[in-house]
């Protein structure tokens, strides 16, 4: 009911921004974008209700049953990096500056192989609902979990609000209404969508939303070809020619100005993806670890073609929108924000039919990504943070009835954030989100499966100082800092402080480890998970 | 009861010892992943702060584009390689 509600009002604010700013030439709700979104919402709605009739355990709300296969996962995989954030932020960033958008998405790509190498088969051998399950194999229970679900919450939220920015951006764009009752409007929509249909629903909007994405995606490069005679000089020459940098976009700029920080940045990425809870989920969804292995080629494969289209929808933007009245201001900002790059140009080369299509799939995309935020938030919440803040395990129900309240709670936190970060470069925002995941996730996780050593002492106080070592120098960070506190000189000079805390995690859980030897008597007492494991692995 | 308690402490040792050992492939592909990316970016920021140098006419694909392209392919060629050598896993 919830859900309709939000529909109807979302839906219904778009009507009447449309009947009232008719004559506008962007900031109108067009018919063809309202057809698009209600096929979507009701196409997600459906999903929504199918699912929901499933989700009566945790594990099919957390992990579908761990009944997807390889291939349904991998473009589920693709989709969660298809997301708002990647969609509208590269693209945004590639016209704001040219190719420092593509280094992101290089960037982004090259991590999908550390992921498949070094976490996904110990993962899907060893855990069931978070990554948190991984290291309690050996180390102690209670601790790790409450350092796993702050962790968690924290990574969870920081990659929300990139996803509640593009929202606002894109819905306040498509439908004239503020930026404000945008994020509020489809932070309800998220909610609901992700408090009844759980991982399959999401799974399966992330399925239908990576087809759709990669088929707009195409359409659209297609077109901007067809525009320059499918010969990609002119087109590299005609956005130099509009860019007032000139040739400069054909080269990286703001990430060549600091060596240390761009490195930073990197390394968050290259290691960050490793961390992510929402991505790590994915891999309790597949039966197997082949399941897992094969999955995250099939996503490496669409996410690299991916890329590939926003390159040429990047500098197809820069070509065709820049210097035009009609989408850009006289010093070549987009009406609505960069970010929409992608909106404006599926107007410009392929009419507003296009342009609903395109709108109406980045609108999918957020509701997928952000349920499987949820949902990944949510199965921390219950299965890490409950357990190990009371102490003992959680019943089925319970557990279930935990995760969709916490579901509700972090869809709250994503839509007060994503208004207090309104005109943030959504594509820098995940940086940052990854930063923090590769500092304080994935340091542990290596540790805990590769290395015997690993004490819990050394990974509560690694982890913890990961945790908060990276948070605090986000926050002191030039993004945080200056742009959004807006107290005046960033007080640490990188947004992203990866290249300082991850080997200084690596190094804290390492020294602390061989400080003291946890006696082998005190491991086994402390893990009543692991037996449980074991015994329902062997049944 | 004590018999289930034991078999459960039985199978948890080997769970602990093995711990999913580094294997000499998955090292030398984490390796060649992480250097090839770290020329990539140092190729960048090189050819960035030499422009002269390095950017050709704009109707060109530039030197900055061919580097951030190999390093897209070759994470993806690495990813297929790997599940390739494991396929009969």
């Amino acid at each position: 009911m919830l859900l309709l509600l939000a529909t109807a009002f979302t839906f219904g604010a778009g009507g009447s921004a449309y009947s009232a700013q008719s004559d506008s030439q962007i900031h109108q709700a067009e018919f063809s974008t309202i057809v698009f979104f209600v096929a979507f919402a009701v196409l997600t709605l459906l999903i929504s209700f199918w699912a929901a009739r499933r989700a009566t355990s945790s594990s099919e709300y957390l992990t579908a049953g761990s009944s997807i296969s390889a291939g349904q996962n991998g473009l589920a995989i693709a989709g969660d990096y298809m997301s708002a954030g990647a969609f509208l932020g590269l693209s945004g960033a590639i016209y704001a500056s040219g190719l420092d958008g593509m280094f992101l998405a290089a960037s982004y790509l090259a991590s999908w192989p550390i992921v498949l190498f070094l976490v996904a088969e110990p993962l899907r051998r060893l855990g069931k609902y978070s990554f948190a399950d991984v290291l309690t194999h050996k180390l102690r229970e209670r601790s790790i979990r409450i350092l796993a679900g702050a962790s968690t919450l924290v990574i969870v939220s920081f990659y929300l609000v990139a996803q509640m920015v593009g929202a606002g951006e894109l819905i306040s764009l498509l439908f004239g209404i503020g930026y404000g009752p945008a994020v509020i409007m489809v932070g309800l929509l998220m909610i609901v969508f992700s408090t009844l249909g759980g991982m399959r629903a999401a799974t399966w909007v992330q399925i239908i939303k990576a087809i759709l994405m990669i088929g707009g995606s195409a359409m659209i490069a297609t077109l901007v070809l067809a525009r320059f005679g499918f010969n990609v000089s002119d087109l590299f020459r005609t956005a130099a020619s509009n860019h007032p940098t000139g040739n400069k976009i054909m080269d990286i700029r703001g990430f060549a100005q600091d060596a240390v920080a761009t490195l930073s940045l990197g390394i968050g990425i290259l290691f960050g993806t490793a961390g992510l809870p929402h991505i790590l989920m994915r891999f309790f969804t597949v039966s197997d670890e082949r399941a897992a292995r094969v999955s995250v080629f099939y996503a490496t494969c669409l996410i690299g073609l991916f890329f590939a289209m926003l390159f040429v929808i990047g500098y197809g933007s820069i070509a065709l929108l820049r210097g035009d009245a009609t989408y850009a201001n006289a010093s070549g900002a987009l009406f609505g924000g960069n970010n929409l790059a992608p909106i404006h140009l599926a107007r410009a080369v392929g009419g507003s039919i296009l342009a609903g299509f395109i709108s109406a799939v980045a609108f999918a995309t957020i509701l997928a990504v952000v349920s499987g935020l949820l949902i990944a938030g949510a199965s921390s919440a219950a299965n890490d943070l409950v357990v190990g803040l009371s102490g003992r395990q959680l019943d089925e129900r319970m557990r279930l009835r935990i995760s969709r309240i916490a579901a509700m709670a972090l869809g709250v936190l994503g839509i007060l954030l994503g208004l207090a970060c309104e005109g943030q470069n959504v594509a820098y925002l995940l940086a940052l989100a990854t930063a923090i995941a590769a500092s304080a996730n994935f340091p542990l996780l290596l540790l805990a499966i590769y290395w015997d050593g690993l004490t819990t002492r050394g990974a509560v106080a690694g982890g913890t100082f990961g945790l908060i070592s990276s948070v605090v120098l986000t926050a002191m960070g030039p993004t945080i800092w200056s742009k959004v506190l807006g107290l005046g000189p960033a007080i640490f000079p990188y947004d992203s402080p990866a290249l300082f805390t991850v080997p200084l995690t690596l190094f804290v859980c390492w020294a602390v480890s061989i400080a003291k030897a946890e006696p082998e008597e005190d491991w086994r007492l402390a893990q009543p998970a692991v037996a449980q494991y074991v015994e329902s692995s062997n049944a | 009861m004590q018999g289930a308690s034991l078999h459960k402490t039985a199978e948890i040792v080997p769970l602990r010892s093995p711990a999913n050992r580094l294997g000499a492939l998955r090292f030398r592909l984490v390796l060649a992943m992480i250097v090839s990316y770290l020329a990539m970016m140092a190729f960048l920021i090189h050819s960035a702060r030499h422009a002269t140098q390095t950017i050709v006419l704009a109707s060109d694909f530039s030197p900055a584009m061919i580097a951030l392209a190999s390093c897209m392919a070759f994470s993806v060629i690495l990813t297929g390689l790997f599940v390739l050598v494991r396929h009969g896993d």
